[in-house]
């Protein structure tokens, strides 16, 4: 689904190979947990076109198969510096190596292990809506950033099942909108009370006591709990300790790296910024800076909501 | 492209009268980070048009931005615009008390200048609803939508201009 439509239009995008799955990722037509199931289902369709491949004497389709997901792979962890894309295709090729050290099928291990690891994670995401809900109590104001990939909406129908009465502020999430744009969207359909404010304005919220919790997902863990996530996220995290408003983290821990300074930020082009649907918003000679994600400390971070991805 | 390529500077949130931009000028300023300031985008619209015509030149950051050049140690001294001011707090365009609060954690320095131009306290829905007169949010969705806020002197460890 291209994410960058909504609310006016819900579009698929077509993916058919691996450079079509990176332009999607590059161009944030989906991002956060979208990019786990883009990564997934491009092994998929690189294993469904193994009949293109020619038969190798070294190897059968095997080894020609595992370089063509090698490359898939590469390709992916190439994508974007700060999504842990080389945690998941690190996974995937380990599947792959496995099978054809083992001289088994590398197709139908690779099918198997990727449904059901996706069938796992989506009962997992299941589990944590349920905590998220628990956490929400009756007549509270949520404040959230960006887009938390549907779990929130979905503890938003579980709270109103629940009959709770809860309140959704939502950052616009400058400069593409995922709050503006995906989270009020998620969040309507499911009838949710939803405020919009801009990014600047949640001082102000924390100040005036206008909402009781926050809740962010994250796009990266550290081994000390240190996460990375959409860009506005540490000035938040800043704030809620300072007007002692406790932080929720969806995350996904991870020890691959030790802590958030050692987590690459993406810094983005310029363009994306100064201009909106074609139109430049400053005048011609301004610059601008942008870094697409920022690290929160663990000490900033009142609990994590975690589920195990690996 | 790194962070690295950016080099600390001043940060400005808040259009300043021409005297302020001009101060800058004369503290030989080449470059300001720059706030947006949404709703009306203020910062990117009218400062950096004003900047520019000192050559001084601005560089443009979202909103949610600020947090991340204070965590890079790109922020030299934070320059905020108020409406008014008493011993106890300054009211002050959206979007001062992060940099306020940003400013005490990373102990850099809070400045204030008046605003050019007196502001209401609160916008309409469709200011935040919209972006650049193009709706981003679906039907149905409220908006809250301060212009300006309280900085409680604590924060305000530079000097003001008055």
């Amino acid at each position: 689904m291209d994410e960058t439509l909504l609310p006016s239009k819900f579009r698929y995008i077509k993916v058919t190979n691996t450079k079509q799955a990176v332009d999607v990722i590059r161009q944030m037509k989906t991002r956060a947990f979208g990019q786990l199931l883009v990564v997934l289902n491009t092994f998929l369709l690189e294993i469904r076109n193994v009949r293109a491949i020619p038969v190798s004497p070294a190897g059968g389709h095997e080894l020609p198969l595992l370089r063509r997901l090698q490359k898939t792979a590469e390709a992916l962890n190439a994508s974007r510096p700060t999504f842990p894309f080389f945690e998941i295709t690190e996974m995937v090729m380990g599947w792959a190596r496995d099978a054809f050290s083992k001289k088994t099928d590398i197709k139908a291990t690779l099918e198997r292990n990727i449904n059901g690891y996706l069938q796992g994670i989506r009962q997992r995401r299941l589990e944590r809506v349920k905590k998220i809900a628990a956490v929400i109590k009756d007549g509270q104001k949520v404040l959230t950033h960006c887009n938390v990939s549907g779990e929130l909406s979905m503890a938003a129908q579980l709270c109103k099942e629940q009959n709770k009465k809860v309140a959704y502020f939502v950052t616009e999430t400058r400069p593409y909108f995922q709050g503006a744009k995906l989270t009020c969207w998620e969040l309507k359909r499911f009838g949710a009370d939803v405020t919009l404010v801009a990014d600047n304005a949640v001082g102000n919220l924390m100040a005036n006591k206008m909402i009781d919790m926050i809740i962010v997902g994250s796009d990266r863990s550290c081994a000390n709990g240190d996460i990375a996530n959409k860009i506005g996220t540490y000035q938040i995290a800043v704030l809620a300790k300072e007007f002692d408003v406790p932080l929720y983290a969806l995350t996904q821990p991870s020890n691959r790296i030790p802590k958030g300074e050692d987590i690459p930020i993406e810094i983005r082009q310029p363009e994306e910024l100064l201009k909106s649907t074609g139109t430049n918003i400053a005048p011609k000679g301004t610059k601008a800076f942008y870094p697409g994600f920022d690290v929160v400390s663990h000490e900033l971070i009142t609990e994590p909501i975690a589920i195990d991805v690996r | 492209m790194s962070a690295k390529q950016e080099s600390p500077k001043v940060l400005v949130h808040g259009v300043g009268n021409k005297a302020f931009i001009e101060d800058l000028k004369k503290k030989r300023v080449k470059g300001v980070f720059v706030m947006e300031g949404r709703p009306h985008l203020f910062g990117a619209k009218i400062l950096c048009r004003a900047l520019l015509k000192e050559e001084i030149t601005p560089t443009l950051i979202s909103d949610n931005m600020a947090g991340f050049l204070f965590y890079k140690n790109l922020v030299k001294e934070v320059w905020v615009g108020y409406q008014s001011v008493n011993g106890e707090k300054a009211l002050c365009e959206v979007g001062s008390l992060l940099l306020g609060v940003l400013g005490k954690k990373h102990q850099i320095t809070v400045n204030l200048f008046p605003l050019a131009k007196k502001r209401k306290e609160l916008g309409k829905t469709e200011d935040i609803t919209c972006f650049n007169s193009k709706r981003i949010a679906p039907v149905g969705v409220k908006g809250y939508v301060p212009l300006l806020e309280n900085l409680s002197k604590k924060y305000i460890t530079g000097i003001i201009i008055r």
